[in-house]
């Protein structure tokens, strides 16, 4: 474990050196937030009123929550390095190194986003005090459980997303598929919890990505309770078995493909 | 000067035909590409399904409008990267001085870079949007007006991006402020602006002149204020030209990085 680490703190020690354009990219977050406040607003035209038990501020601190996963977690990025890697023959790089290329793509990503994700949590709880003046709900006893959701979310959702970038090796380019499964989080995750959607698919929901990597830690955060929080991190371990077979299985079935030209 | 058009506008053909070829070799990309672009498109379309299940309309726009916006947004899009997607990347270029190559070359610099590669899932964003027309009521003078309002939309578009990338000429950090101004034409151009303060609305009818390209082309579909294109084509030429000045200024301060590199 001891090499995954160095590479996880390497990468962290990168990052340090660009907080500049880190700091650049909330405005993009903060225009987001700012776009969903407004839409928000407008719906919830009476303050008091409650939406699937939400209250206008609840709705606005989950969006608040679910764009800061989002963009911390660079998905996109992560997806095309593996099919970077892929396409130009610099897995090979890796494979023959004493390290698994599993390992080395989460500790590397992991590395990467730790302080980005720092720092998004950081101005979203600053921008969502000066918004709506306080959290719902939350008492500082809650927030180490929520904090265990978080890093078991962002976990998961780069297992999850390093299972779609490994598809390069059958098709070359990954993203459209990338396309599609952040599509999924962001309409059933991001943008509303769960409870906006149909009884029937909600069923669904509760076992799909969309719960235990965005969902989750904005539900508990917003409507924290014991119950939830055992019902999500029981389907978060469950997760992360199953992502970190999944990520094993497509490695070791895409390297036989593998055909890489000298040179 | 006629022939120096022609001559321009034939180089740009054969350079976006070739360009496209390219992207076509490997058929199994090129196509899943453009499926899962239409696919991916059509998901957020579940975001306003949820929204009109709890309120009637949304910034004064109902689900015909919000199909308009969509689809105008995606067609737009699909143009302006189709077909000039270089001028999203112009920043960098002139930043690692990738614009030797293009200074080199007897044909007009600025046209010739932007046309110089395409955005094969772009393709996905056209058929979405002509989808989406389809959905609101297709009739010919309706496929008529979509289409040159996406035109019109994805020529101002292009513009901003080429006057934020630009800045680069100017600044050397300006990268992310041009992909930042892009990415907010994206956001903003989802959502209705009759959410947004009079202020903010001076703002995207201006800087981020979403206004212009999605707003006002939606008032024009769906309350057929057919006048309102005229203002459309005059905003879109007053923005090519401002976008061609920025550039050729900027391009006199330009120095090449004597960077090696080959155009195939």
């Amino acid at each position: 474990m001891r090499k995954y680490y160095y590479i996880f703190k390497a990468n962290i020690m990168s990052n340090l050196q660009y907080i500049f354009n880190i700091m650049i990219s909330f405005i993009n977050y903060f225009i987001l937030i700012f776009i969903y406040l407004n839409v928000w607003q407008y719906i919830y035209s009476d303050p008091s009123k409650l939406i699937y038990h939400y209250s206008v501020q609840q709705m606005v601190w989950y969006v608040i929550i679910t764009e800061m996963l989002w963009f911390a977690t660079s998905g996109r990025i992560l997806c095309q390095n593996i099919s970077n890697d892929v396409r130009s023959g610099n897995i090979a790089y890796n494979m023959n190194k004493p390290y698994s290329y599993i390992g080395y793509v989460l500790a590397n990503h992991l590395g990467e986003i730790l302080v980005s994700g720092l720092l998004y949590g950081t101005a979203g709880l600053i921008m969502g005090l000066i918004l709506l003046g306080g959290i719902p709900t939350l008492s500082l006893a809650y927030i180490p459980f929520i904090l265990i959701v978080i890093i078991f979310s962002v976990i998961i959702n780069t297992m999850l997303i390093t299972v779609v970038g490994l598809i390069s090796f059958w098709i070359e380019d990954s993203s459209p598929f990338y396309w599609l499964y952040s599509k999924l989080l962001l309409v059933f995750g991001v943008f509303f919890p769960i409870e906006f959607f149909p009884k029937y698919l909600q069923g669904f929901l509760q076992y799909s990505p969309v719960y235990v990597t965005i969902y989750g830690p904005a539900k508990l955060f917003v409507d924290f309770s014991y119950v939830n929080l055992f019902k999500i991190i029981s389907v978060q371990t469950l997760y992360l078995v199953i992502a970190y077979l999944g990520c094993q299985y497509m490695y070791e079935r895409g390297v036989r493909k593998l055909n890489v030209n000298g040179g | 000067m006629l022939t120096v058009v022609k001559n321009q506008i034939k180089v740009s053909f054969y350079s976006f035909k070739y360009s496209l070829m390219r992207e076509m070799i490997n058929k199994t990309t090129f196509l899943s590409n453009i499926i899962f672009m239409i696919l991916n498109d059509a998901t957020l379309i579940i975001q306003w399904l949820v929204l009109f299940s709890l309120v009637d309309e949304v910034g004064g726009y109902g689900m015909r409008e919000v199909l308009i916006m969509w689809g105008l947004t995606a067609n737009i899009y699909g143009i302006s990267r189709l077909f000039f997607k270089s001028a999203y990347n112009l920043s960098n270029t002139i930043n690692t001085g990738k614009l030797d190559a293009y200074l080199v070359q007897p044909k007009n610099v600025l046209i010739s870079y932007i046309t110089s590669s395409v955005s094969v899932s772009a393709i996905g964003d056209i058929i979405f949007g002509y989808i989406m027309l389809f959905l609101f009521g297709f009739s010919f003078s309706n496929l008529l007006i979509f289409s040159l309002l996406s035109i019109v939309g994805a020529t101002i578009d292009v513009s901003i991006s080429i006057i934020y990338g630009s800045l680069a000429f100017w600044l050397s950090r300006s990268d992310r402020v041009a992909s930042t101004a892009n990415d907010m034409i994206i956001y903003f151009s989802n959502h209705p602006e009759g959410i947004f303060s009079n202020f903010i609305k001076v703002i995207l009818y201006s800087i981020i002149p979403v206004g212009i390209m999605i707003y006002m082309p939606v008032r024009i579909i769906t309350q057929g204020k057919t006048l309102l294109i005229i203002f459309s084509l005059i905003s879109a030429v007053l923005f090519c030209w401002l976008a061609y000045k920025i550039f050729q200024r900027g391009l006199r301060r330009y120095s090449s990085s004597s960077l090696m590199i080959s155009r195939i």
